[in-house]
């Protein structure tokens, strides 16, 4: 774990990726509060719009970034046990894979449909 | 007054216990006094101390929940009854006593000395007034272990996570203008290990008994870390 395991450069993408995500947050909660979609074709227009998908799949991605460090860290310092430690990271790595394919996926058929 | 004391004896006991005593409070009490009164009643009762007046750092237990100098802690500013315990996650070697070796060696880790490629001058190195200004709230550690033994992260890995009294240490020579071997205390800390399971938890600052505060220096250390990366 130590000796490939990046330390500077954990800290930095947790710390940037959590201003994207307040930032992007505060963005939903204002549209959803002030100009929410109306119905389906409003919500798909927005969505689906070049910007507003680009910003949310980097909001995608640096939550699975942010929530890959984070669980990280919690590991690091709680499971000592190699194997466990090293079963629970593969878990939660293919969780969070799994689950930004399929945010991915969603916001494809939206695009498409 | 009523004190509650840890005891532990290796050779009898297979866990610590609380033991409680009457101590007679008068004036300007320190807790260290309190100490010494009970070792009068019980002479088995272990528990170190040296200058009594915050210097060596000798004294450092837990008391009411919170590491402190025993020292410079007047028996007025704690609650009835006052419960002492040996520094949270170290072995115990007897009562108060705890084995600070991991301690020693995170210290020793960070090279707690001026690094010089330059040729040694004949007198001594000068520094500005400001540089030498850098170096206050730094040096005045007496390493009595009092932060490194509240930090949950240092509980959890004291063979690996530095400390933050190490870190602080890092940082005084790390900001230390004669020091010239930046890079290389900056590489050695790289990792998950070292410097980066200090999660700005903060109890350090909370018990420094100089007033000094480490998590602003293992702050800085990331903040020059990052200088450095870009």
């Amino acid at each position: 774990m130590s000796r490939k395991a990046s330390g500077l450069k954990a800290w930095a993408i947790q710390r940037l990726t959590a201003i994207y995500i307040g930032l992007f947050a505060l963005y939903l909660v204002a549209v959803l509060l002030f100009a929410a979609p109306v119905d389906f074709v409003a919500w798909k227009e927005w969505i689906g719009g070049p910007l507003v998908s680009v910003m949310l799949l980097l909001f995608i991605v640096s939550v699975l970034m942010h929530a890959w460090i984070g669980v990280r860290d919690i590991l690091i310092d709680y499971v000592h046990p190699i194997a466990i430690r090293a079963s629970l990271l593969g878990l939660v790595a293919m969780a969070l894979v799994g689950m930004g394919l399929w945010a991915a996926q969603a916001l494809i058929l939206v695009r498409m449909a | 007054m009523k004190f509650l004391v840890s005891r532990f004896n290796p050779e009898s006991d297979t866990s610590p216990y609380m033991q409680e005593f009457e101590v007679e409070v008068v004036r300007g009490m320190m807790l260290r006094d309190a100490l010494l009164e009970i070792k009068r009643h019980d002479e088995s009762f272990a528990f170190r101390h040296s200058c009594g007046e915050g210097v060596c750092g000798s004294d450092g237990v837990n008391v009411n929940g919170t590491n402190k100098l025993a020292c410079i802690t007047p028996i007025s500013e704690l609650t009835e009854p006052v419960e002492v315990r040996p520094f949270p996650g170290r072995p115990i070697i007897r009562d108060l006593v705890v084995d600070m070796t991991q301690f020693y060696q995170q210290y020793r880790a960070v090279k707690p000395w001026l690094v010089r490629d330059d040729p040694m001058p004949e007198q001594e190195i000068l520094q500005s007034p400001e540089e030498r200004d850098k170096l206050d709230g730094l040096y005045e550690c007496i390493l009595c272990g009092c932060c490194s033994t509240a930090c949950p992260s240092f509980w959890w890995n004291p063979e690996k996570f530095h400390g933050p009294q190490a870190l602080l240490t890092a940082w005084r020579f790390l900001a230390d203008s004669r020091d010239q071997a930046t890079d290389e205390r900056l590489d050695a800390l790289e990792g998950p290990y070292k410097l980066f399971r200090c999660h700005t938890i903060m109890n350090c600052v909370d018990v420094c008994p100089k007033g000094l505060n480490p998590t602003k220096a293992i702050g800085h250390i990331k903040t020059l870390m990052l200088k450095n990366a870009v």
